[in-house]
């Protein structure tokens, strides 16, 4: 059952058209890797398929769009502001509801952030962050996961772990990444962009680490491709 | 071979700046012979030895109750500005959606904490009614202004990430207002700073904060007094950081409503009488067109009054430019010995500190009625506020070459990185010298507000009104051309810049 096509579809912002003629379909149950340098068109695609699957998709967006002044509890709680009514809402800023706080409690818990959820997020190291952007969107509880490199600020140890976390929990997702082992080992499916075009899309394991690199021709001139893993 | 470029040649972003300061420099020196800069008094010097002693020996046991003027100065300043906020920030949300709420804004600010006192002291009295409206109103129109400038920075990204369907009040809560609270608090912080200043002022009108008691001893040459009071100000506004901290701000509030007073018994029937009647033309009031006429004739001649009002303005701003650049190094640790910096530093606090209607009623004591006074309190206070702001950029900067000699380092290394901020900060200060400017008149100077305080000396309260209109309408002209003349794309990041 496919969950979206795109049949020759120009996207872009504005009159500025990044993908032209885009052509493509994404199956239901799919866990799709995207992978292409940076401004190869991941997060143009990813807002459009956002844009189209509306709330049936969680969305964990590049850099996370937290709020430093808030704590983490309230940060995770905003995943799910369009479900309550804003008085609510507002009551919650004061004091956190009971139900919520449990809910947000248990995630915050299972992604490694214990004892954090008064801390603001100002306060968090890079990688809690990350977390915590990985919370909210578990705490939308969708169907699909939509991520723009949630997993570009954790070593890769940590990445792993995260990514088996988001996979429990969402039976499809489309992710943007750079870290060639994982997309090849834990995904169905690679979906490879550059300059606005779909050079690579092919099932996971059809693939090798080089036909990977070969989506970053600047990598591959200056140093060994695979050592993008590490870095990024 | 080709030959270098003329004098002032050139279309680098630095001399197109320079052109243009030194064009308002010249047009300055142009209209100076225009304007009134006597010396009047019979002994100024005698005068400035007096005052120094007065401030060097302060005489604290002569005060009469200096801790209840201490209070209401500072129950003022803080409610003042509180409700200033509290009716701005709803007109802040809106600020950029209505022409209507902008003009009003800009009405509000236009007119400055002293005239709108004299307005509201016609039907409010010598009461905290007329104090408090008198700061909280043109502290509405800037609070709207600055903090929808501020609202409109919010970063995009959190709002973005929200699920679709998140309504407006929670998505505001959750995903704007927290990301500037920070440069909405310190904005408000600084306004108080401010207001602190403008309640003094009240005491011009005979409200009885600081200002009542600084007045009446420089008046009547109780100078050891009058450096008492001073003193006791600039306590007041150095201790700001412990006894104005976030923590005490609650108990401080409750505290200050203890010392606001006296209440007004207000009389609805003449409070609709002054707002309908009082305020408008009587021929306008009956549909009397040709009556209209010749209430305008009997106004003063405004001609004057506006020429000089104008090049007062100029030269205010002229003024500051001269004295923000040559202050500047005073307080910046590019140059001199520490204990330079620290006396320069002091120096710019303290000029910064003391309101500008406070240096002019002061060196108008010295020198006699003319511009002069003027000129210098203006001069003086706004070009330190800049020289301040400008040497605390200069420190955050590494300079390259770090042995040149002092003059190199201004000219080359620092200055020019420095000039489009002193610039800016000069233009945001063009529209506070212009409403300063028409305050001025209070103390005889001839412009504007000489004959708005006058109208109101003789009640005549249409021709006050309409001289305020006057006032407000140069006040929105001058702010718009500063902000044409103001260069471009410079991060006014100082919440101070205004």
């Amino acid at each position: 059952m496919p969950l979206l096509t795109f049949d020759s579809a120009d996207l872009g912002y504005g009159t500025q058209v990044v993908l032209p003629a885009l052509t493509l379909s994404l199956e239901a149950g799919e866990r799709v890797a995207l992978l292409g340098q940076s401004g190869a068109g991941k997060s143009t695609l990813l807002a459009e398929i956002r844009r189209r699957l509306g709330n049936t998709a969680a969305w964990c967006p590049q850099g996370h769009g937290l709020v430093p002044l808030l704590s983490v509890y309230h940060n995770i709680y905003m995943g799910q502001l369009e479900r309550h009514a804003a008085l609510s809402n507002l009551f919650n800023l004061l004091k956190p509801r009971r139900q919520a706080w449990q809910t947000i409690e248990a995630l915050a818990d299972e992604l490694g952030l214990e004892g954090l959820l008064r801390r603001p997020v100002a306060q968090l190291s890079g990688g809690q962050r990350q977390r915590v952007a990985i919370a909210r969107a578990f705490y939308q509880q969708r169907e699909v996961f939509l991520g723009d490199e949630p997993l570009a600020s954790v070593d890769p140890h940590q990445a792993l772990r995260l990514l088996e976390h988001i996979q429990t929990r969402h039976a499809s997702s489309v992710i943007a990444l750079h870290q060639h082992r994982l997309a090849l080992a834990h995904f169905d499916r690679v979906i490879g962009l550059r300059d606005g075009r779909i050079v690579l899309d092919a099932p996971a394991r059809e693939l090798t680490l080089a036909q990977l690199d070969a989506l970053y021709p600047d990598a591959r001139k200056s140093s060994r491709g695979t050592e993008v893993d590490a870095t990024t | 071979m080709s030959a270098p470029p003329g004098l002032l040649q050139g279309n680098s972003p630095g001399l197109t700046l320079a052109r243009r300061s030194l064009a308002l420099i010249l047009l300055c020196l142009l209209l100076l012979p225009f304007a009134d800069l006597r010396i009047v008094a019979v002994d100024p010097w005698g005068e400035v030895w007096r005052m120094a002693q007065g401030f060097v020996r302060p005489d604290f046991v002569a005060l009469e109750s200096p801790l209840r003027a201490i209070a209401l100065t500072v129950s003022v300043a803080l409610w003042g500005t509180l409700i200033g906020a509290v009716l701005g920030f709803p007109l802040a949300l809106i600020f950029h959606r209505s022409r209507l709420v902008r003009a009003f804004c800009a009405f509000m600010r236009a007119i400055h904490e002293l005239f709108w006192a004299l307005l509201f002291l016609q039907v409010f009295g010598l009461s905290a009614v007329t104090a408090l409206a008198a700061l909280a109103i043109p502290y509405a129109g800037i609070f709207a202004k600055v903090y929808a400038e501020i609202l409109e920075l919010t970063p995009k990204a959190p709002t973005e990430a929200l699920p679709a369907g998140t309504d407006r009040l929670s998505r505001f809560l959750y995903a704007e207002l927290p990301l500037v609270w920070e440069r909405l608090a310190s904005y408000t912080r600084y306004r108080f700073e401010c207001a602190m200043r403008a309640s003094v002022l009240l005491g011009f009108v005979g409200l009885p904060t600081l200002g009542f008691y600084l007045e009446s001893a420089f008046r009547e040459g109780r100078f050891g007094e009058a450096g008492a009071l001073l003193w006791l100000f600039y306590a007041l506004v150095a201790t700001l950081p412990w006894w104005g901290h976030r923590r005490l701000l609650l108990p401080l509030l409750i505290g200050a409503l203890f010392f606001l007073g006296p209440w007004p018994d207000v009389d609805g029937h003449l409070l609709w009488r002054f707002v309908s009647h009082d305020l408008w033309p009587a021929p306008l009031l009956d549909g009397n067109l040709a009556g209209l006429g010749s209430w305008l004739s009997s106004l003063p001649d405004l001609l004057p009054a506006i020429g000089n009002t104008l090049l007062l303005a100029l030269m205010g701003t002229v003024g500051s430019l001269v004295l923000a650049l040559l202050l500047w190094p005073l307080a910046s640790f590019h140059f001199g010995h520490p204990w330079q910096r620290f006396g320069g530093r002091l120096l710019l606090v303290v000029l910064r500190s003391t309101p500008e209607l406070m240096l002019a009623f002061i060196f108008l004591l010295m020198l006699g009625p003319s511009m002069l006074p003027a000129w210098l309190a203006l001069a003086l206070h706004n070009g330190a506020l800049i020289a301040f702001l400008v040497a605390r950029h200069a420190d955050g900067l590494t300079i390259g070459m770090a042995d040149l000699p002092a003059s190199g380092r201004y000219a080359y290394e620092l200055l020019p990185r420095l000039y489009p901020n002193l610039l800016a900060l000069l233009c945001y200060r063009a529209e506070v010298i212009m409403r300063e400017t028409a305050l001025l008149g209070m103390l005889g100077v001839a412009t504007l507000g000489f004959y708005i305080d006058s109208s109101f000396q003789y009640l005549m309260f249409d021709q006050a009104f309409f001289l305020l209109l006057v006032t407000a309408g140069l006040n929105i002209a001058i702010d718009t051309i500063s902000r044409r003349f103001r260069p471009r794309d410079v991060p006014l990041d100082d919440p101070c810049s205004r």
